[in-house]
């Protein structure tokens, strides 16, 4: 029976080519969508869940007033935090401090140069994380100040082998923690896979607090990042009220409020919106989950609404078999095996075209994607398989079996009201997503481009970035003088941190007329060179720059306008405040600009002119001259660091960085976007080319009766543009509240138009006129004589 | 005795109005005859005919098929029952087009669950007793009408029915055709099987045993 069905299947599918490919095009398309989008949710949701003791795992926020009304959470805390945990909280079975080298840090081995990531932990780092160790021992290899744990890749870069490389020791340079020391190797590690965190180095948390100015060693200076693993049983919430209180207990200036988040859910839910996780890569996950099912919904659709619009078609076969004694039972089974069969043709083509595909899709998603057919995937493969053919197939399997062969005796099928109505309604749910999803990537696309074309109140075009390391650390100055020199740099200077990641914050400043909220304010600040502003060209709003000032200077700063506003100051070039140390006078305010993702609005800002700590030089060149001024500047750079590569990175190239998820979403929406809207038109198609038959002699009594043929036509096509319609109706509220509430993560998006909304739905409209104009054009301007003679 | 109706009734309303499709339906039939349904078109033949073959139900009466009351069973007693006893002969052939004459000859063995062995031998038989052994590997769109009228008898006799039911059966075709299909009948019925048949045609009709003429749902 089994080998009956197929046979049938196949001769079906041969006979009525058109239809079976739409359903073949689109299930597989959709089933494509499912087995990519899996493969990139799993991808996300394994990340660092290969942590042993991961339900125990926290680390540390703050929750901190910003004076404007609402929280800030950092993930920052006081290196007194690691001690307190340990002695104090009995629930705290261990804790690690961490502090992250901001970019990287040079690492030598004799004449061998390399930039390598890192950071400081404490002792029990590799017992809380799960990063195995290839060698060394787990609970003693941080526990010297000079020690250092390093990757097996980098062993092998520097040694050859990871095996000669414990036991030696290596020079490892950072300029904006002022840390240039000899190390000695004791343990190295291989990073797992999923681990969202990848670095080359792990230094003793001891060199950190060593180096650090005993001063800034206190509960208002945040540096690290704590963790601690909680002991069995303890409950999270009650704990977390429990140490609410933890830092203003221990100074009663700190307005900070302590909580415990799960380290696991720092990957996906890496968003905080006035004191708590709100969404963050998890949105993407579930977004992207959502489309795929629904395309491979849309395909369903296509082969339920063109099974039962044939049905006629087939009815004949399901009469004749009913009459010479076929059970209704086993014409379900046949319907179903059918479904099932395209299902499995169309998942063996999926799978075929993710294999070859997936080097681009890896790139596009920027990740290192496998199609590895595991017991897993087999078994998810074939149950997405089995309820796609059975959802696909069940509706048809039992509209087509319920009628009586008497009909069949009769020729013809009885079309219900209701029946005609499902079939309406799905070419709506289609047409509705595909519109939501048209909409959606619109929304997008020109948000990111309004976020990238904003005026950021810097000129990010042709910046070049590049750490200072090595002979940059000493002479940073003299290099950045000869810089200047070449022909077709326009400017240069230098800044603490990056411009696009400007983490460092304080509060408990003072000035005069000083009110008791705007005490609480917290001010981002960064040492700056004295050109920093004409390189960057940020605008002064009043004032002077640094640009006559010398370095180092301990009584001059710089607030932008944000600042002033916020801290009430009416005239303040020449006010004299006390920030980042006493007394310092204003000497000018900047204009606002942007360093953060536009997602953050602009904090009040302080620029320093100093050159401790600074991490990054900025080179403005004049357009045009990037290549020359590039090989000049590579030239220089080896004088200042021989046998060091010429590292560098582009400004623009930084900012565009910061929107990289938005913009791989932008670019998965659009690809799925234009997929849904292909394969709801192909079921249009079908659907369009089969009515319009339908209708042939209908349609040619009419124009016996004088319709004309554009009459005609307007008929056929606007049966279909009708649905499109109330797709547009349904979808357009919808749309508008899904965009609202995205942009309103955006501390700066476009406002909404209304011809956004109906842009899309004429989109719509006009894909589907015509997908079904030349179906109808067709019938339309058939002859009367020839498709009434064929009655 | 083979079948017996009693009283049959069949209506439908419509505006409010009862109209009868049949009316007060009385008749015997035995095993081996051959009965001609005749009546103008709107006379009731194919309704009658359907509910002889219990596609189509009635609405008062009394149904005895062997030693079965139709009209007491079950919707699948009753459909088990037509299966097992009749077969259908239609107008316009109703093969299937995806299948060879062959496959279709085979498609009612498979329902009725008979083994691959069975099925092949019976299939082979029936190929070689209607002289089509050379055709059985063509599709019906490649057989002329008589053909697959031929065909369609051959599958309506495949399981051994007791009664062949036809609709017309020669209405598609040319007369000489007609006249093999008729023929046919004549043959089978010497054989002993019971053949009821709706004709507009007397000189079909003249091949029956036995004419019931219907008019306006009413034997006349």
């Amino acid at each position: 029976m089994l080998k009956n069905h197929i046979k049938l299947f196949l001769r079906n599918s041969f006979r009525n080519k058109s239809t079976f490919l739409i359903n073949l095009i689109g299930l597989s398309s959709g089933l494509t969508c499912v087995l990519l989008v899996y493969l990139w949710v799993s991808d996300e949701l394994v990340k660092d869940t290969f942590h042993s003791n991961k339900e125990h795992l926290y680390q540390v926020f703050r929750n901190v007033p910003n004076g404007q009304g609402s929280l800030n959470t950092y993930t920052s805390n006081s290196s007194m935090m690691l001690t307190a945990l340990q002695q104090e909280v009995p629930e705290v079975d261990m804790a690690v401090a961490i502090f992250r080298i901001n970019g990287t840090a040079l690492v030598e081995n004799k004449n061998k140069k390399l930039r390598g990531a890192g950071f400081f932990a404490s002792e029990d780092y590799f017992n809380m994380f799960s990063i195995p160790l290839v060698s060394g021992n787990k609970s003693t290899v941080l526990k010297d100040v000079n020690s250092i744990a390093i990757s097996k890749k980098l062993a092998s870069t520097l040694f050859g082998s990871k095996d000669s490389a414990i036991g030696k020791s290596l020079i490892l340079k950072n300029s904006e923690d002022e840390l240039e020391d000899v190390f000695t190797i004791n343990g190295i590690f291989e990073i797992p896979e999923n681990s969202s965190e990848n670095f080359d180095f792990v230094l003793s948390y001891k060199k950190f607090l060593q180096n650090r100015d005993p001063s800034d060693i206190h509960w208002g200076s945040n540096s690290s990042n704590i963790f601690a693993l909680l002991k069995t049983g303890v409950q999270i919430e009650g704990f977390n009220s429990k140490i609410e209180n933890f830092i203003k207990d221990k100074d009663s200036e700190n307005q900070a409020s302590v909580f415990l988040g799960l380290y696991a859910n720092n990957y996906l839910k890496n968003r905080f919106v006035n004191g708590k996780r709100s969404g963050g890569r998890i949105t993407y996950v579930i977004l992207l989950s959502i489309i795929a099912f629904f395309i491979l919904s849309i395909a369903c659709i296509n082969f339920i609404n063109l099974s039962t619009a044939k049905a006629s078609k087939r009815i004949k076969e399901i009469g004749v078999k009913k009459v010479i004694g076929a059970e209704r039972k086993s014409l379900i089974l046949q319907f179903l095996t059918e479904s099932l069969l395209l299902t499995f043709l169309s998942l063996a083509i999926a799978c075929t075209v993710v294999i070859l595909i997936l080097p681009w899709f890896s790139n596009l998603t920027g990740k290192e994607l496998t199609l590895s057919f595991d017991s897993n995937l087999i078994l998810l493969l074939t149950i997405i398989t089995l309820f796609t053919g059975l959802v696909a197939g069940i509706y048809p399997a039992f509209y087509l079996t319920k009628f009586n062969a008497l009909y069949v005796l009769k020729g013809k099928i009885p079309t219900s009201f209701g029946e005609l109505m499902i079939r309406k309604g799905l070419v709506i749910f289609q047409f509705s997503i595909s519109i939501l999803l048209l909409i959606a990537v619109s929304i997008i696309y020109m948000q990111l481009d309004f976020i990238q074309s904003k005026n950021l109140g810097l000129d990010k075009d042709h910046v070049i970035a590049l750490e200072r390391q090595d002979g940059l650390i000493k002479n940073m100055d003299a290099f950045l003088e000869e810089a200047k020199n070449i022909n077709g740099v326009i400017n240069a200077s230098y800044m603490q941190g990056s411009i696009t990641n400007f983490s460092n914050s304080s509060s408990n400043h003072r000035w005069p007329g000083q009110s008791e909220e705007s005490k609480k304010l917290t001010f981002r600040h960064a040492h700056v060179g004295p050109t920093f502003i004409e390189t960057m060209g940020i605008e002064m709003k009043e004032g002077r720059s640094y640009a006559r000032e010398t370095p180092n200077n301990n009584s001059k700063i710089i607030l932008n306008e944000t600042a002033v506003k916020l801290m009430g100051l009416e005239n303040p070039v020449g006010t004299v405040i006390d920030m980042r140390g006493p007394n310092r006078e204003i000497i000018g305010v900047v204009k606002d600009f942007n360093i953060q993702s536009l997602y953050q609005e602009i904090t009040p800002m302080a620029l320093l002119c100093r050159t401790e700590w600074v991490s990054t030089l900025l080179i403005k060149i004049k357009a045009g001259e990037e290549s020359q001024v590039i090989s000049d500047l590579t030239k220089l750079h080896e004088e200042f660091n021989p046998g060091l590569a010429f590292d560098f990175q582009f400004l623009d190239a930084q900012y565009e960085q910061l929107y990289l998820s938005e913009q791989r979403v932008a670019l998965l929406s659009k690809y799925f976007a234009g997929l849904a809207i292909l394969i709801s038109c192909l079921g249009l198609f079908g659907l369009a080319a089969f009515t319009a038959n339908l209708r042939k002699k209908e349609i040619n009594i009419r124009k016996v009766l004088g319709q004309t043929t554009s009459q005609a036509f307007v008929m056929l096509s606007s049966e279909f543009v009708k649905l499109v319609l109330v797709a547009i109706f349904f979808t357009l509220p919808i749309a508008y509240l899904l965009a609202k509430d995205w942009l309103s993560g955006f501390a700066y998006h476009i406002s909404l138009q209304i011809w956004y909304f109906l842009g899309a739905g004429l989109i719509a409209v006009l894909v589907s006129l015509f997908t079904v104009a030349g179906q109808a054009l067709l019938v339309a301007n058939s002859s009367p004589a020839n498709a009434l003679r064929q009655e | 005795m083979l079948l017996q109706l009693k009283n049959i009734f069949k209506w439908v309303n419509s505006g409010g109005q009862r109209i009868f499709l049949l009316k007060d339906i009385n008749f015997e039939v035995s095993e081996g005859e051959f009965i001609s349904i005749m009546g103008p078109s709107g006379s009731g033949k194919s309704t009658l005919l359907n509910v002889i073959g219990m596609l189509d139900g009635f609405n008062e009466g009394e149904y005895h098929f062997l030693d079965e009351s139709v009209h007491s069973l079950k919707e699948k007693h009753r459909s088990n029952l037509y299966k097992e006893y009749i077969g259908f002969v239609f107008q316009s052939y109703h093969l299937l087009d995806d299948l060879t004459v062959k496959e279709n000859l085979e498609m009612p063995l498979l329902y009725k669950k008979y083994g691959s062995s069975e099925r092949k031998a019976k299939v082979a038989d029936m190929l070689d007793r209607f002289n089509i052994v050379g055709k059985k590997d063509l599709f019906p769109a490649q057989l002329s009408g008589g053909q697959q009228q031929l065909v369609g008898i051959a599958r309506a006799l495949i399981s051994n029915p007791k009664l062949i039911l036809a609709d017309e059966p020669t209405g598609n075709l040319n007369s000489k055709q007609g006249e093999e299909i008729m023929e046919l009948f004549r043959q089978l019925n010497d054989e002993g099987v019971t053949i009821i048949q709706v004709t507009h045609s007397e000189k079909n009709a003249a091949y029956g045993s036995r004419i019931i003429n219907l008019l306006d749902g009413r034997m006349v």
